[in-house]
């Protein structure tokens, strides 16, 4: 090449710079668009699949979106041989009685943790941390003796004892890591006023907290809507069962390639734990950050 | 105010951990008439021999292990991907948290569908692009079954990855960002030797955490292939709830329960070891 036509090298390199960034973003958004279907595309077939009839969902080259648009999948939820609106019920309130009882204990024992003044506290602390690492099933057999003798097998209550047991070390960490947060010279003022250690706790550290314990709820909440072991366990009456133990043994015997009514009882499933997920979303994300976001 | 926590333990726990341990030393089938026999340590030479749980254990490593790593790795390249997206972008951070969103047994279903030989779409695609010849058995083949299941495990566990490393991604201090541009690094070298370092912490806590979950994991293997075909997908989880529930040989399946819980403090043990140790490097 004569030198005439070679560009000058700092002209080069800009040129090289701008042609990256243009390659660049050519591969990111292509990465991007697949990283979105990667993501969506599960849920989206879940929901179309929900919407067509039973030959429809069983076709070998199934179509992309619901050509005969029918709610007959929900229609059947409702109707006579699953007891659907039972496993949501069930679900519902185990999965809320879990999340108050945690809740109700992890705000004494984070403030404890957090703020105790005594020798052991630490070591309790790891404890706690230890405990919530325990395997579940690990405990599930002399758990299921547990609640035999005390009559509490096929019950609501022994339910939601069983998912207590996991909530609570988790609750009670979450707790104290958010408590650790509040800087004590503000309870300072309150105990000088008179205020009891139960009081400053209700009236000065809770309100602060607020939104680290509809945190701590939402996680409680979803990890019990989440268990199948427990049900599938300790409960045997099918009217009795929750959400996922009754879809699960609803649909491997005689629903077992119904497809259609499968993805609407999911995408039904679904619902509630988005709903809490994106409630929290937000203060997921700025509990995760708050650290960062206060050193700018 | 921590006594009514301590004593909720001490029960649901407390009891449980030293039942279990207890348990381990007795031969007793809980349908038979015969109450709990003293067996001393027969259950743990029997597991020696057992290869079925020989099998578990290292399913359960795969299943752990892998599924760490490659959520742990697309939630990276996730983050990353959208460190700088413009603002009208926004949301598409939010939509890529979706599948955490979505209950372990809907995961299992939908993967279930998905992966049908005869009627799921991935088949559909695979044959129409003619990729394979023929349908492809998934969840029915020993060999397939447990990349499957992982393949869901990894969708739902993503999300969480991604939201750690991109919390981690926007703790960098803007001087450091500033000062390594100023350096003229950029691209590939500003990743590898600015945010890669500041996105380990991030990882091992978040590592560690997803390690525990899917050690413990039940609900997915056994809604897709309840262990099966054979024993390919059966995770120690899956093997003790077996035991315990199908065959009622709960002495057995204490034992195994014991030599579990002893693998996974020393797991974390090591882990914190290796923590602590990060943090002073």
């Amino acid at each position: 090449m004569s030198a005439a036509t070679a560009p000058r090298p700092a002209r080069r390199r800009r040129d090289r710079i701008r042609y990256r960034s243009t390659l660049t973003r050519v591969v990111t958004t292509v990465l991007l668009i697949l990283a979105l279907a990667w993501a969506l595309a599960p849920i989206y077939w879940m929901v179309a699949t929900s919407f067509k009839t039973e030959f429809e969902a069983t076709q070998l080259n199934p179509s992309l979106w619901p050509h005969h648009f029918t709610l007959a999948n929900y229609g059947k939820l409702v109707g006579h041989s699953l007891p659907f609106l039972s496993f949501v019920g069930n679900s519902l309130l185990t999965a809320s009685a879990t999340a108050l009882v945690t809740v109700a204990f992890s705000i004494f024992s984070g403030y404890s943790l957090s703020r105790g003044a005594y020798r052991l506290r630490g070591v309790i602390g790891y404890l706690i941390l230890i405990v919530r690492m325990l395997p579940l099933v690990v405990l599930i057999a002399p758990l299921y003796l547990l609640l035999l003798k005390a009559s509490l097998l096929d019950s609501y209550a022994g339910l939601i004892i069983g998912y207590t047991s996991f909530a609570l070390p988790f609750g009670a960490w979450m707790t104290k890591n958010f408590m650790d947060a509040v800087p004590s010279e503000i309870e300072g003022a309150a105990l000088v006023d008179g205020c009891s250690r139960v009081q400053v706790l209700m009236r000065v550290v809770l309100p602060l907290v607020l939104p680290g314990i509809l945190t701590t709820a939402a996680f409680v909440f979803i990890d019990s809507w989440n268990n199948l072991i427990y049900p599938l366990t300790f409960i045997n009456t099918m009217s009795r069962q929750t959400l996922p133990a009754g879809l699960l043994l609803s649909f491997t015997g005689q629903f077992k390639t119904d497809w259609g009514g499968m993805m609407a009882a999911s995408f039904v499933t679904t619902i509630p734990l988005m709903a809490a997920f994106f409630a929290v979303q937000r203060s997921i994300v700025s509990g995760l950050t708050a650290g960062a976001l206060s050193g700018e | 105010m921590i006594v009514p926590t301590l004593l909720g333990l001490a029960i649901v726990i407390g009891y449980p951990v030293v039942r279990t341990f207890l348990l381990s030393f007795v031969k007793y089938n809980f349908v038979s008439v015969a109450g709990p026999k003293p067996v001393g340590a027969a259950n743990y030479a029997h597991l020696l021999n057992d290869p079925i749980f020989w099998q578990a254990l290292q399913n359960t490593a795969v299943y752990t292990f892998g599924s760490v790593a490659i959520a742990m790795a697309i939630g990276a390249a996730l983050a990353l991907l959208t460190e700088d997206l413009p603002d009208w972008l926004r949301h598409v951070r939010t939509l890529l948290l979706t599948p955490w969103a979505v209950p372990f047994i809907v995961v299992a279903f939908l993967f279930r569908y998905m992966f049908d030989q005869r009627v799921g779409i991935v088949n559909t695609l695979l044959v129409n692009l003619h990729l394979v010849g023929s349908q492809v058995p998934w969840l029915n083949s020993a060999s397939r079954a447990m990349p499957t299941v992982m393949a869901a495990n990894i969708w739902t566990q993503t999300p969480f990855f991604f939201l750690i490393f991109t919390s981690a991604l926007a703790a960098i201090p803007t001087e450091v960002l500033e000062s390594a541009q100023l350096d003229r690094a950029r691209g590939w070298s500003m990743i590898r030797f600015i945010k890669l370092p500041f996105m380990r912490g991030g990882a091992l806590v978040a590592g560690l955490l997803m390690v525990i979950a899917n050690f413990n994991d039940f609900a997915k293997i056994w809604a897709m292939t309840q262990g099966g075909p054979g024993y390919a997908t059966t995770t120690l989880v899956v093997y003790v709830y077996r035991l315990a529930f199908t065959s009622y040989r709960f002495g057995y399946s204490a034992a195994i329960g014991v030599v579990w819980l002893t693998l996974l403090i020393l797991f974390a043990v090591l882990y914190i070891r290796l923590m602590q140790q990060g943090g002073r490097r």
